[in-house]
Parts: C-alpha cells; structure tokens; sequence
C-alpha cells in the first residue's frame, strides 16, 4: 500500500518533469515580449496568437513545412521500397560466401555510425553534383541514411514470418517472387507500419545536414528554418517559443498517434 | 517432369529465382556504397588534404592528425565531449534503471507514464533545445520567473561555464532518460521469473535478488542500451548549437561543434574532416562492440 501511493508521487513528478518546460514553450509562445520579459508572467494573462501569425506571414514557416513533408515523405518511401526488398533477401536467401549475412552486418555498422561523421564528404558530394539546397540533396541523403536502418528493422520482422508459409505458396505455383509479394509481404505489415514511423520522425527532426546542405527557403526544412530564425533573434523569445511549438507539434502529435510502433524502432530491435 | 517445354519453363523460373536475391538487394547497396561508404573514403582522403577556402590544394599525409595532438581547443573539445558523454549516459541509465524496476508491475499509472516519456524523445532536439534556452534564460526563463515569485533573484545558467555544462547534460537526461527507462523496461519484464521466486522463496531480501539475479540477467540488455546511447551520444550537435553554440568560452564546445565550425565557418575543411574521422574512430570501436552484443542477443 506504501509502495503504492510512492508511485503516484513518482508518477507525478515524472509528469511534472516531462511537462512543464512543454507548459512553458506552449505559455511564452502565446505571450507578448513586453509580458515575458517586463512583466515575467507565469500564465499568459494576455493570450495572444500574433507571434504564429508572423512566422507564417513573414518567415516563411509555410515553405518549410512543405520542403520537410515533401523531402521527409519522398526519402521514407523510397527507404521503405528498397530497404525492405534488401531485407528479403538478407533474410530469406543464402548467397555464395555469405554475402546476405555480411552486407547485413555492414548496414547494421552503418546504421549505428552517428552521420555526422560523413558530413565533410557528403557536402562535397552534393557540391559537386550541383544538389546544394535542394529537395533532391537532402532526399538522397535521407533515403541512405534510413535504408540502412529499414533494412535492419525488416530483417528482423521478416525472420519472424515462418518461412513454411512461402514455400507451400511456392508448391501451390507462386514464384519466389510473387511468394514475397502475395505472402510476405502483407504478413510484415506491422512491422513496415514500425518502420515508417520511425524512419519519419527521425528524417522530420534531422538537422545537422539540413544545416550544412541547404542555405535558402527554397529547399530549408523546419527544424533548418526553425533554427536559423532564432539564429538572427536572439532576444525575441515570443517569435522563438512560437517557432519551437510549430516545429514540434507536427512529429509529437504524430508520435502520440503511432505510439506502440514506435518503442522497437528506438531500441533498434535489441529489445521486442 | 521430362517434357522439354514444361523444363523450360521451369527453367527460365528458376533463373529468375537465381538472380532474384541480387536484384532485391542491388538498389539498396547500391545506394548505401554511394552516399556513405563513398564518403566515409573520401572524407579519410579529405582528412589528409590541406584546404584553403574550401579548395583541396595539397596532399599532407599524416599532418592534420600531429596538427590534432597539439592543439589545446582539441584537446579541451575532447575532454568536454567525454565528461558530456559519461556523465549523461551514467545519469540516464541509472535514472532509466531506477525507474524501470519502479514500475515493473503493471499498474494503472503506467500507461500515462510511458505515453508522456515518449514526448521527450520524438520532439525535434533544436526545439528540445529551445524549450531549455526557455527555462534558463536569465531574464524570460521559468527557473528566473519562478525565482523571482518566491523572492529570489534571476537565475543565471547558460552564461556561466559550469551550470551552462550542467545545464546540457540535464537537457541531455531530460531528453534520453526514457529511452533508458524504456529499454530497460521491456528487458526487465522479459526476464524469465522463476529463478526470482525461487530465490525468494530461498529467503534472498529484495536487494539480493535484485543484485544476484535480475542485474546479471539484465546486463546484456543494460550493455546494448548503453553502447547504442555512448555512440549516439559522442554524435550530439543539434542541441548545443541551438542551446549555446559551444559557449561561454569553451565550455559546451563538443567535438561535433568544433568540427563543423572548422570546416564551414573557418573553411579549414582537411583538419575538420580530422576532426570527424577521430570521431568516426571512436564510435567505430564502440560500434563493433555493440553488435557483438547485438548477435548475441538476437541470433
């Protein structure tokens, strides 16, 4: 009973701890600079919605927003396609010298690598194919970073399907083609569902090379655009609270949506 | 079976068998070899070139590497990024752990709690590091707002060296703690329970049982969860660049921020590209380690 009672209190401050600097962002977005710096309100006492207003009017929130769906939707699905046709063949063909086995472990290597270490060279490689800040750049980049990891994650679901499931189809005529597609394939739907969502929110809230490869708002993300605003208004905390609201709400509102798909993904499998 | 026709048929179905594993596999290899392998060579190639104003003008070997040896603002990045890295992966794992055996049994306030932590981990980290400039600013921040509520004075963090370091790494545990909890989490409540009753039923006090036989069992589990976050964490640049930029003085300046500042804001694009194959090294070392750990959990 003791014990029980300490986990409300722990539940409550964990909610405490977790929630209030969102209470914060969400209350100084919606306050005037005088209120937040003169006044130094705990609540907005006069709510307003003009600091969202500017970023769309005069910011262009609108163009990254539309740059981050485009380039985030384009590069997941084509991760999503060719990761989980490598993912087959890792997990359901033997090649001479182990040749599955080993590309598989050179994606995982890959996969747990932080980017950043192939910032210099990446640059240089969109420089040189003339891809600087555009939709195109940041989409192959993405599309490599995240097929590494969906070949990964649909490796994994794959070894779960019983493989007796293809070869009765493969007796009944199906090729091991059309046995991927007709049987495997809608039996992995969890798991693509799993992997969508985290490739999306990782692709949605990836900044560093958004940072180096773009440079206007012709091809700038939100996280990018969010960033360089507060860059140039250092002390505009209306106009930086509202900015981190609007380049947060999207993924989290998401997250919440998808929830159960998403704790394998961040563990990256290690544990199911 | 021996009809000619019917074999041929059989036959070109089964090239098309043959080569179907290759054509799966091509384009995502393919892909990967051009826009990260491809790279990680250049960049080793990158890293022994001399560059001035982004242009490659001379190959200096090894050079770049000595450079690294003797330069303090490397030497002090590094020791930064360590004690950033120790510190924030030792708090959260204990914090995760502590949790999780916290709330191993299900009870009803568990759904709330795993719902909210998840919020941490999704949000785009430049605005995790908005919501912390927020609360630490001196003079529109929740610490001062409320400081000055009971009488105090404005809080002063992220201008001072060591609470603006401080102030990272709590951002750093705000933000991954779940993960660790989470992770931590799942594995405890996989565990196979009769060896537990069974030491209970011995007369083992919690803490005996907690010490002798859940933490061995959860070790690999704890070990995954802890080299993955050590990996992650040595690659933390978002946050600091949006939270302090490296600053004050020094204090911040992980060696992610001191590279990138190297390359594309003084062009020294060769020692920069140093800079991140030490880093590569590193997480390199720590990464094979990992999926050792990784193979030997899940055959």
């Amino acid at each position: 009973m003791k014990l029980e009672k300490l986990r409300y209190v722990l539940v409550a401050i964990i909610l405490a701890v977790v929630l209030s600097p969102l209470y914060w962002l969400i209350a100084t977005s919606l306050k005037s600079n005088k209120e937040i710096t003169q006044d130094g309100t705990l609540y907005p006492h006069e709510p307003t919605i003009e600091n969202y207003l500017n970023l769309f009017l005069h910011k262009q929130f609108a163009d990254y927003l539309i740059n981050s769906l485009v380039i985030t939707s384009v590069s997941v699905f084509l991760a999503l396609v060719f990761g989980t046709m490598g993912a087959y063949t890792i997990a359901r063909f033997t090649l001479p010298f182990n040749l599955e086995k080993k590309t598989g472990m050179l994606l995982l290597l890959l996969r747990i690598i932080p980017p950043i270490i192939i910032l210099i060279p990446v640059y240089l490689l969109m420089l040189r194919l003339n891809l600087l800040d555009t939709w195109l750049g940041l989409i192959i980049t993405y599309t490599s970073f995240n097929m590494t990891f969906c070949v990964w994650m649909m490796e994994s679901f794959f070894r779960e399907i019983p493989i007796d499931l293809e070869e009765a189809a493969m007796v009944d005529g199906d090729t091991r083609l059309t046995a991927f597609v007709r049987i495997a394939l809608p039996l992995a739907a969890p798991g693509l569902a799993a992997t969508t969502v985290f490739a999306v929110i990782t692709t949605f809230n990836e900044f560093l090379f958004a940072l180096a490869l773009t440079a206007t708002p012709h091809a700038m993300t939100l996280p990018r655009g969010t960033a360089t605003l507060i860059g140039r208004i250092d002390t505009d905390w209306a106009s930086m609270a509202a900015a981190g609201v609007l380049g947060a709400t999207p993924i989290v509102l998401f997250a919440l949506f998808v929830q159960r798909h998403l704790v394998r993904g961040l563990t990256m499998g290690a544990v199911k | 079976m021996s009809s000619s026709t019917l074999g041929n048929i059989k036959l070109k179905a089964k090239d098309i068998d043959h080569i179907l594993p290759y054509l799966l596999l091509a384009p995502s290899v393919l892909i990967v070899l051009c826009v990260l392998v491809f790279p990680m060579w250049d960049g080793l190639r990158a890293s022994m070139m001399n560059y001035k104003y982004g242009n490659a003008v001379s190959f200096v070997g090894l050079d770049n590497y000595r450079r690294l040896l003797t330069d303090l603002q490397f030497l002090n990045s590094l020791w930064v990024t360590l004690k950033f890295v120790t510190l924030s992966v030792a708090i959260e794992t204990v914090l995760g752990l502590a949790l999780a055996l916290f709330f191993q049994h299900e009870f009803p306030g568990i759904r709330i709690v795993r719902t909210i932590v998840i919020i941490p981990m999704v949000i785009t980290p430049v605005v995790v590091a908005i919501l912390f400039r927020l609360i630490y600013a001196s003079d529109a921040g929740m610490f001062s707002a409320l400081s000055l509520l009971f009488g105090g004075q404005q809080v002063q963090i992220l201008g001072q060296p060591v609470p603006a370091f401080l102030g990272l790494v709590a951002l750093d545990v705000w933000e991954w703690t779940p993960l660790m909890f989470l992770i931590t989490l799942a594995g405890l409540q996989s565990l196979p329970q009769e060896p537990l009753e069974a030491a209970r039923v011995d007369g083992a006090s919690s803490w005996e049982v907690f010490a002798h036989h859940v933490l061995p069992m959860l070790k690999p589990v704890l070990a995954i969860a802890m080299v993955l976050r050590t990996i992650d964490a040595f690659g933390t640049f978002d946050q600091v660049f949006v939270l302090t930029r490296g600053g004050p003085g020094e204090a911040t300046r992980l060696l992610s921020i001191l590279g990138y500042e190297t390359s594309f804001k003084y062009l020294a694009t060769g020692y920069g590209a140093a800079m991140f194959v030490m880093i590569g090294i590193v997480c390199l070392a720590f990464a094979i380690v990992a999926l050792r750990a990784l193979r030997r959990v899940q055959p």
